[in-house]
Protein backbone atom coordinates (compact mmCIF):
# COMPACT_ATOMS: atom_id res chain seq x y z
CA UNK A 1 0.00 0.00 0.00
CA UNK A 2 2.85 2.50 0.93
CA UNK A 3 4.48 1.34 -1.64
CA UNK A 4 2.20 2.04 -4.30
CA UNK A 5 1.06 5.80 -2.60
CA UNK A 6 4.80 6.61 -2.68
CA UNK A 7 5.74 5.25 -5.85
CA UNK A 8 4.68 7.37 -9.26
CA UNK A 9 2.70 5.86 -12.03
CA UNK A 10 4.40 3.56 -14.48
CA UNK A 11 4.16 6.99 -17.38
CA UNK A 12 5.63 9.59 -14.85
CA UNK A 13 8.41 7.09 -14.06
CA UNK A 14 9.46 6.78 -17.64
CA UNK A 15 9.11 10.18 -18.40
CA UNK A 16 11.80 11.17 -15.55
CA UNK A 17 13.86 8.55 -17.28
CA UNK A 18 13.52 10.65 -20.64
CA UNK A 19 14.09 13.65 -18.74
CA UNK A 20 17.33 11.97 -17.13
CA UNK A 21 19.17 11.28 -20.28
CA UNK A 22 17.94 14.36 -21.95
CA UNK A 23 19.77 16.36 -19.09
CA UNK A 24 23.00 13.67 -19.37
CA UNK A 25 22.43 14.70 -23.15
CA UNK A 26 22.58 18.35 -22.82
CA UNK A 27 25.50 17.76 -20.26
CA UNK A 28 27.81 15.59 -22.72
CA UNK A 29 26.82 18.11 -25.01
CA UNK A 30 27.86 21.09 -23.40
CA UNK A 31 31.34 19.44 -22.14
CA UNK A 32 31.77 18.28 -25.96
CA UNK A 33 31.52 21.70 -26.98
CA UNK A 34 33.67 23.43 -24.34
CA UNK A 35 35.97 20.76 -25.66
CA UNK A 36 35.76 21.78 -29.74
CA UNK A 37 35.98 25.37 -28.74
CA UNK A 38 39.34 24.77 -26.61
CA UNK A 39 40.74 22.96 -29.48
CA UNK A 40 39.89 25.30 -32.02
CA UNK A 41 41.71 28.09 -29.42
CA UNK A 42 44.76 26.07 -28.75
CA UNK A 43 45.56 23.84 -31.63
CA UNK A 44 47.49 25.19 -34.42
CA UNK A 45 45.62 24.53 -37.11
CA UNK A 46 43.59 27.45 -38.81
CA UNK A 47 45.34 27.85 -41.56
CA UNK A 48 47.68 25.34 -43.10
CA UNK A 49 49.33 24.94 -46.34
CA UNK A 50 52.04 22.27 -47.22
CA UNK A 51 55.18 23.97 -45.18
CA UNK A 52 53.05 26.19 -42.68
CA UNK A 53 50.65 25.45 -40.27
CA UNK A 54 49.49 28.86 -38.62
CA UNK A 55 46.90 29.82 -36.12
CA UNK A 56 46.24 32.82 -33.72
CA UNK A 57 49.21 32.47 -31.85
CA UNK A 58 51.81 31.66 -33.99
CA UNK A 59 52.95 29.44 -37.11
CA UNK A 60 55.20 26.46 -37.69
CA UNK A 61 57.04 26.81 -40.48
CA UNK A 62 58.71 24.25 -42.54
CA UNK A 63 62.64 24.64 -43.42
CA UNK A 64 64.14 21.83 -45.10
CA UNK A 65 62.56 19.46 -43.26
CA UNK A 66 62.39 21.00 -39.80
CA UNK A 67 59.60 22.87 -38.20
CA UNK A 68 60.66 26.06 -36.76
CA UNK A 69 57.98 28.02 -34.82
CA UNK A 70 57.90 31.22 -35.49
CA UNK A 71 56.14 34.75 -34.41
CA UNK A 72 52.99 35.38 -36.62
CA UNK A 73 53.66 38.23 -39.51
CA UNK A 74 52.21 40.25 -42.02
CA UNK A 75 48.68 40.06 -39.77
CA UNK A 76 46.45 43.16 -39.29
CA UNK A 77 47.38 43.34 -35.37
CA UNK A 78 44.35 44.84 -34.40
CA UNK A 79 41.74 42.04 -35.77
CA UNK A 80 44.17 39.00 -34.80
CA UNK A 81 44.33 40.71 -31.49
CA UNK A 82 40.51 40.67 -31.51
CA UNK A 83 40.14 37.16 -32.88
CA UNK A 84 42.21 36.36 -30.37
CA UNK A 85 40.35 37.91 -27.46
CA UNK A 86 37.03 36.79 -28.83
CA UNK A 87 38.02 32.70 -28.98
CA UNK A 88 39.40 33.01 -25.33
CA UNK A 89 35.83 34.67 -24.30
CA UNK A 90 34.29 31.94 -26.14
CA UNK A 91 35.99 29.22 -24.30
CA UNK A 92 35.66 31.19 -21.01
CA UNK A 93 31.75 31.67 -21.44
CA UNK A 94 31.21 28.21 -22.19
CA UNK A 95 32.55 26.77 -19.16
CA UNK A 96 31.27 29.57 -17.53
CA UNK A 97 27.81 28.57 -18.86
CA UNK A 98 28.24 24.96 -17.79
CA UNK A 99 28.92 26.01 -13.59
CA UNK A 100 26.12 28.00 -13.72
CA UNK A 101 24.23 25.19 -15.25
CA UNK A 102 24.91 22.40 -12.92
CA UNK A 103 24.63 25.50 -10.07
CA UNK A 104 21.25 26.52 -11.37
CA UNK A 105 19.81 22.46 -11.78
CA UNK A 106 20.02 22.93 -7.99
CA UNK A 107 19.00 26.44 -6.67
CA UNK A 108 16.33 27.45 -9.48
CA UNK A 109 12.95 27.64 -8.71
CA UNK A 110 10.75 24.45 -10.02
CA UNK A 111 8.94 25.50 -13.44
CA UNK A 112 11.52 28.46 -14.09
CA UNK A 113 13.95 28.60 -17.57
CA UNK A 114 17.81 28.68 -17.52
CA UNK A 115 17.80 32.08 -18.62
CA UNK A 116 21.13 32.96 -16.85
CA UNK A 117 23.23 29.97 -18.36
CA UNK A 118 21.23 30.23 -21.91
CA UNK A 119 22.69 34.06 -21.80
CA UNK A 120 25.79 32.99 -21.37
CA UNK A 121 25.92 30.39 -23.87
CA UNK A 122 24.52 32.86 -26.11
CA UNK A 123 27.26 35.38 -25.63
CA UNK A 124 29.90 32.62 -25.78
CA UNK A 125 28.20 31.81 -29.60
CA UNK A 126 28.63 35.17 -30.28
CA UNK A 127 31.96 35.60 -29.74
CA UNK A 128 32.85 32.36 -31.78
CA UNK A 129 31.34 33.76 -34.70
CA UNK A 130 33.08 37.19 -34.24
CA UNK A 131 36.31 35.31 -34.07
CA UNK A 132 35.72 33.27 -37.04
CA UNK A 133 33.90 35.67 -39.02
CA UNK A 134 37.09 38.42 -38.38
CA UNK A 135 39.54 35.56 -38.82
CA UNK A 136 37.87 34.74 -42.31
CA UNK A 137 37.36 38.53 -43.50
CA UNK A 138 40.09 39.93 -42.58
CA UNK A 139 42.95 37.06 -42.44
CA UNK A 140 44.40 35.01 -45.54
CA UNK A 141 41.81 36.69 -47.70
CA UNK A 142 44.49 37.00 -50.56
CA UNK A 143 46.28 33.94 -49.71
CA UNK A 144 46.47 31.55 -53.36
CA UNK A 145 47.88 28.74 -51.83
CA UNK A 146 46.65 26.45 -48.88
CA UNK A 147 43.37 26.04 -47.01
CA UNK A 148 41.43 26.15 -43.82
CA UNK A 149 42.60 23.72 -41.00
CA UNK A 150 40.68 21.69 -38.58
CA UNK A 151 40.86 24.49 -35.42
CA UNK A 152 38.82 26.55 -38.14
CA UNK A 153 36.37 24.12 -39.23
CA UNK A 154 35.94 23.00 -35.03
CA UNK A 155 35.69 26.66 -34.55
CA UNK A 156 32.67 27.07 -36.76
CA UNK A 157 30.88 23.51 -35.55
CA UNK A 158 31.34 24.76 -31.55
CA UNK A 159 29.48 27.92 -33.24
CA UNK A 160 26.67 25.80 -34.59
CA UNK A 161 26.52 24.00 -31.47
CA UNK A 162 26.77 26.74 -28.72
CA UNK A 163 24.35 28.58 -30.50
CA UNK A 164 21.68 24.83 -30.37
CA UNK A 165 22.92 24.83 -26.68
CA UNK A 166 21.72 28.15 -25.87
CA UNK A 167 18.62 28.11 -27.56
CA UNK A 168 17.12 24.91 -25.59
CA UNK A 169 18.66 26.39 -22.06
CA UNK A 170 16.59 29.32 -22.81
CA UNK A 171 13.40 26.96 -23.59
CA UNK A 172 14.12 24.61 -21.34
CA UNK A 173 12.50 24.76 -18.05
CA UNK A 174 13.11 23.28 -14.44
CA UNK A 175 10.29 20.14 -14.04
CA UNK A 176 7.42 20.99 -11.94
CA UNK A 177 6.18 18.45 -9.66
CA UNK B 1 90.82 64.68 19.44
CA UNK B 2 90.61 67.13 17.36
CA UNK B 3 93.62 66.57 15.66
CA UNK B 4 92.55 62.86 14.91
CA UNK B 5 89.74 64.38 13.10
CA UNK B 6 91.32 66.44 11.19
CA UNK B 7 93.57 63.57 9.98
CA UNK B 8 90.57 61.38 9.76
CA UNK B 9 89.10 64.07 7.43
CA UNK B 10 92.39 64.82 5.63
CA UNK B 11 92.92 60.90 4.76
CA UNK B 12 89.16 60.64 3.75
CA UNK B 13 89.57 63.87 1.72
CA UNK B 14 92.53 61.93 -0.25
CA UNK B 15 90.87 58.67 -0.49
CA UNK B 16 87.73 59.79 -2.25
CA UNK B 17 88.99 61.68 -5.35
CA UNK B 18 90.85 58.54 -6.12
CA UNK B 19 88.16 56.07 -6.24
CA UNK B 20 85.62 58.18 -7.91
CA UNK B 21 87.83 58.93 -10.76
CA UNK B 22 85.28 57.34 -13.34
CA UNK B 23 82.65 59.54 -14.35
CA UNK B 24 79.47 57.64 -15.28
CA UNK B 25 77.34 58.48 -18.39
CA UNK B 26 73.72 57.78 -18.49
CA UNK B 27 71.50 58.31 -22.20
CA UNK B 28 68.35 55.90 -22.77
CA UNK B 29 68.82 52.24 -23.68
CA UNK B 30 66.57 52.27 -26.45
CA UNK B 31 64.20 55.03 -27.98
CA UNK B 32 61.11 54.45 -30.82
CA UNK B 33 60.34 57.26 -32.61
CA UNK B 34 57.59 57.83 -36.26
CA UNK B 35 59.67 58.35 -39.17
CA UNK B 36 59.04 62.75 -39.75
CA UNK B 37 59.26 63.26 -35.86
CA UNK B 38 61.97 64.84 -33.70
CA UNK B 39 63.63 63.14 -31.58
CA UNK B 40 65.13 64.32 -28.22
CA UNK B 41 68.35 61.94 -27.25
CA UNK B 42 69.41 62.46 -23.71
CA UNK B 43 72.37 62.34 -22.30
CA UNK B 44 73.59 63.13 -18.64
CA UNK B 45 76.47 62.39 -16.30
CA UNK B 46 77.02 61.26 -12.88
CA UNK B 47 80.71 62.77 -11.38
CA UNK B 48 81.91 63.47 -8.12
CA UNK B 49 83.46 66.65 -9.09
CA UNK B 50 82.14 70.13 -9.44
CA UNK B 51 81.16 70.72 -13.31
CA UNK B 52 84.03 72.86 -14.33
CA UNK B 53 84.20 75.01 -17.26
CA UNK B 54 86.32 72.51 -19.70
CA UNK B 55 83.56 70.15 -19.25
CA UNK B 56 83.12 68.09 -22.89
CA UNK B 57 79.95 66.33 -24.50
CA UNK B 58 80.18 64.31 -28.00
CA UNK B 59 78.30 62.21 -30.10
CA UNK B 60 78.95 59.55 -32.52
CA UNK B 61 76.42 58.17 -34.41
CA UNK B 62 76.98 54.17 -36.04
CA UNK B 63 74.61 53.13 -38.49
CA UNK B 64 72.40 49.67 -38.47
CA UNK B 65 74.52 47.26 -39.93
CA UNK B 66 77.86 49.27 -40.24
CA UNK B 67 80.99 49.01 -37.96
CA UNK B 68 82.38 52.67 -38.36
CA UNK B 69 80.68 55.75 -36.89
CA UNK B 70 81.19 59.23 -37.27
CA UNK B 71 81.31 62.06 -34.71
CA UNK B 72 78.49 64.42 -35.13
CA UNK B 73 78.32 66.57 -32.66
CA UNK B 74 80.59 68.71 -29.72
CA UNK B 75 80.50 70.64 -27.03
CA UNK B 76 83.47 71.97 -25.56
CA UNK B 77 84.71 75.30 -24.56
CA UNK B 78 81.49 76.35 -23.99
CA UNK B 79 80.88 76.13 -27.64
CA UNK B 80 78.29 73.82 -29.30
CA UNK B 81 79.36 72.14 -32.87
CA UNK B 82 76.97 70.41 -35.12
CA UNK B 83 77.19 68.53 -38.26
CA UNK B 84 77.83 70.15 -40.85
CA UNK B 85 78.38 67.94 -43.52
CA UNK B 86 77.11 64.58 -42.50
CA UNK B 87 73.90 62.85 -42.53
CA UNK B 88 72.72 65.37 -40.07
CA UNK B 89 73.36 68.64 -41.19
CA UNK B 90 70.60 71.21 -40.17
CA UNK B 91 68.81 68.35 -38.64
CA UNK B 92 70.94 68.37 -35.27
CA UNK B 93 70.21 70.96 -32.31
CA UNK B 94 71.72 71.09 -29.60
CA UNK B 95 69.10 71.16 -26.27
CA UNK B 96 71.09 70.58 -23.04
CA UNK B 97 72.25 72.25 -20.78
CA UNK B 98 76.21 71.58 -19.89
CA UNK B 99 76.21 73.53 -16.13
CA UNK B 100 73.63 71.32 -15.74
CA UNK B 101 75.27 68.13 -16.84
CA UNK B 102 72.95 67.78 -19.57
CA UNK B 103 73.95 66.84 -23.15
CA UNK B 104 71.06 66.37 -24.96
CA UNK B 105 70.42 66.64 -28.38
CA UNK B 106 67.54 67.27 -30.73
CA UNK B 107 67.34 65.08 -33.92
CA UNK B 108 64.64 66.83 -36.64
CA UNK B 109 62.52 65.13 -39.06
CA UNK B 110 63.91 61.66 -38.68
CA UNK B 111 64.37 59.41 -41.44
CA UNK B 112 64.38 55.37 -42.00
CA UNK B 113 68.59 55.99 -42.17
CA UNK B 114 68.73 57.32 -39.20
CA UNK B 115 68.32 53.84 -37.66
CA UNK B 116 71.31 52.76 -35.41
CA UNK B 117 73.76 53.44 -32.23
CA UNK B 118 74.05 57.05 -30.77
CA UNK B 119 76.66 57.28 -28.40
CA UNK B 120 77.67 59.73 -25.67
CA UNK B 121 80.82 60.53 -24.26
CA UNK B 122 80.97 63.24 -21.78
CA UNK B 123 84.44 64.25 -19.75
CA UNK B 124 84.48 66.49 -16.89
CA UNK B 125 87.67 67.27 -16.15
CA UNK B 126 90.43 66.38 -14.18
CA UNK B 127 87.30 63.37 -13.95
CA UNK B 128 88.06 62.22 -17.01
CA UNK B 129 87.82 58.27 -17.22
CA UNK B 130 84.71 56.67 -17.64
CA UNK B 131 82.65 54.40 -20.81
CA UNK B 132 80.73 55.83 -22.99
CA UNK B 133 77.15 55.43 -22.80
CA UNK B 134 74.91 54.22 -26.27
CA UNK B 135 71.31 54.69 -27.11
CA UNK B 136 69.89 53.02 -29.88
CA UNK B 137 67.59 54.94 -32.32
CA UNK B 138 64.23 52.51 -34.09
CA UNK B 139 62.29 54.83 -36.59
CA UNK B 140 58.95 53.47 -37.60
CA UNK B 141 56.61 53.92 -40.12
CA UNK B 142 53.68 53.69 -37.63
CA UNK B 143 53.73 52.71 -34.13
CA UNK B 144 53.40 48.76 -33.70
CA UNK B 145 50.78 47.56 -31.01
CA UNK B 146 52.26 45.66 -28.80
CA UNK B 147 51.20 41.77 -28.07
CA UNK B 148 48.63 41.17 -26.39
CA UNK B 149 47.12 44.97 -25.66
CA UNK B 150 44.13 44.47 -27.58
CA UNK B 151 43.64 41.12 -26.54
CA UNK B 152 43.81 41.77 -22.64
CA UNK B 153 41.96 45.38 -23.24
CA UNK B 154 39.03 42.91 -24.72
CA UNK B 155 38.87 39.93 -22.45
CA UNK B 156 39.20 42.41 -19.46
CA UNK B 157 36.32 44.94 -20.35
CA UNK B 158 34.30 42.05 -21.05
CA UNK B 159 34.80 39.82 -18.13
CA UNK B 160 34.10 42.84 -15.94
CA UNK B 161 31.31 44.18 -17.46
CA UNK B 162 29.95 40.56 -16.52
CA UNK B 163 30.92 40.61 -13.06
CA UNK B 164 29.20 43.94 -12.83
CA UNK B 165 26.10 43.18 -14.14
CA UNK B 166 25.87 40.39 -11.99
CA UNK B 167 26.42 42.31 -9.03
CA UNK B 168 24.49 44.98 -9.77
CA UNK B 169 21.70 42.48 -10.57
CA UNK B 170 21.87 40.54 -6.99
CA UNK B 171 22.43 43.99 -5.27
CA UNK B 172 18.77 45.37 -6.60
CA UNK B 173 17.23 42.21 -5.78
CA UNK B 174 18.36 42.68 -2.47
CA UNK B 175 17.57 46.33 -2.20
CA UNK B 176 14.27 45.63 -3.64
CA UNK B 177 13.67 42.74 -1.39
CA UNK B 178 14.60 45.01 1.73
CA UNK B 179 12.34 47.93 0.42
CA UNK B 180 9.21 46.19 0.11
CA UNK B 181 9.67 44.07 3.08
CA UNK B 182 9.67 46.99 5.10
CA UNK B 183 6.73 48.37 3.50
CA UNK B 184 4.92 44.89 3.39
CA UNK B 185 4.24 44.68 7.06
CA UNK B 186 1.11 47.00 6.06
CA UNK B 187 0.17 45.89 3.26
CA UNK B 188 0.78 42.39 4.01
CA UNK B 189 -2.85 41.05 2.98
CA UNK B 190 -2.49 42.75 -0.08
CA UNK B 191 0.30 41.23 -1.23
CA UNK B 192 -0.68 37.75 0.04
CA UNK B 193 -3.75 38.15 -2.10
CA UNK B 194 -1.62 38.82 -5.55
CA UNK B 195 0.49 36.05 -4.29
CA UNK B 196 -2.31 33.68 -4.99
CA UNK B 197 -3.40 35.03 -8.05
CA UNK B 198 0.20 34.76 -9.32
CA UNK B 199 0.04 30.64 -8.55
CA UNK B 200 -0.88 30.14 -12.28
CA UNK B 201 2.44 31.49 -13.19
CA UNK B 202 5.97 29.67 -12.98
CA UNK B 203 6.39 31.80 -9.44
CA UNK B 204 5.28 29.55 -6.82
CA UNK B 205 4.69 31.96 -3.63
CA UNK B 206 7.96 30.95 -1.81
CA UNK B 207 8.42 33.63 0.41
CA UNK B 208 6.79 37.23 0.57
CA UNK B 209 9.74 38.96 -0.07
CA UNK B 210 10.43 37.00 -3.57
CA UNK B 211 6.62 37.37 -4.51
CA UNK B 212 6.73 41.04 -3.82
CA UNK B 213 10.43 41.16 -5.82
CA UNK B 214 8.82 39.15 -8.49
CA UNK B 215 5.75 41.55 -8.54
CA UNK B 216 7.74 44.75 -8.76
CA UNK B 217 9.88 43.48 -11.48
CA UNK B 218 7.27 42.31 -13.42
CA UNK B 219 5.26 45.71 -12.91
Amino acid sequence: MIYRRIRKSPNAFSFQKATMLMLAGIVVLHITTIILLLVATIDNAWWVTDTVSTDLWGRWEMKGSVWHYTNLKDYPEEYLQTVQATSVLACIFAILALFVFVAQLFTLPKGQRFTFTGILQLIACLCVMIAASIYTAELHSTDKQGGYGHSYVLAWISFVFTFLLAITYLVLRKKSE
Amino acid sequence: MLTFLALASVVLLGIVPEQSQAIVIYTGWERHALVGSDIRLSCSFFSWRWTSEDVTFSWTYRPDGSRDSISIFHYTGGAAYVDNKGPFRDRLEFVGNPSRRDGSILIKNLEFSDNGTFTCDAKNPPDIVGRPSSVRLLVFEKVPIQAGVITGAIIGVVLGLLVLIVVIYYLMRFLVARRVFSLSVSKHGKKKKEGSQQRQGPVPPADPSKVAASAVTRG
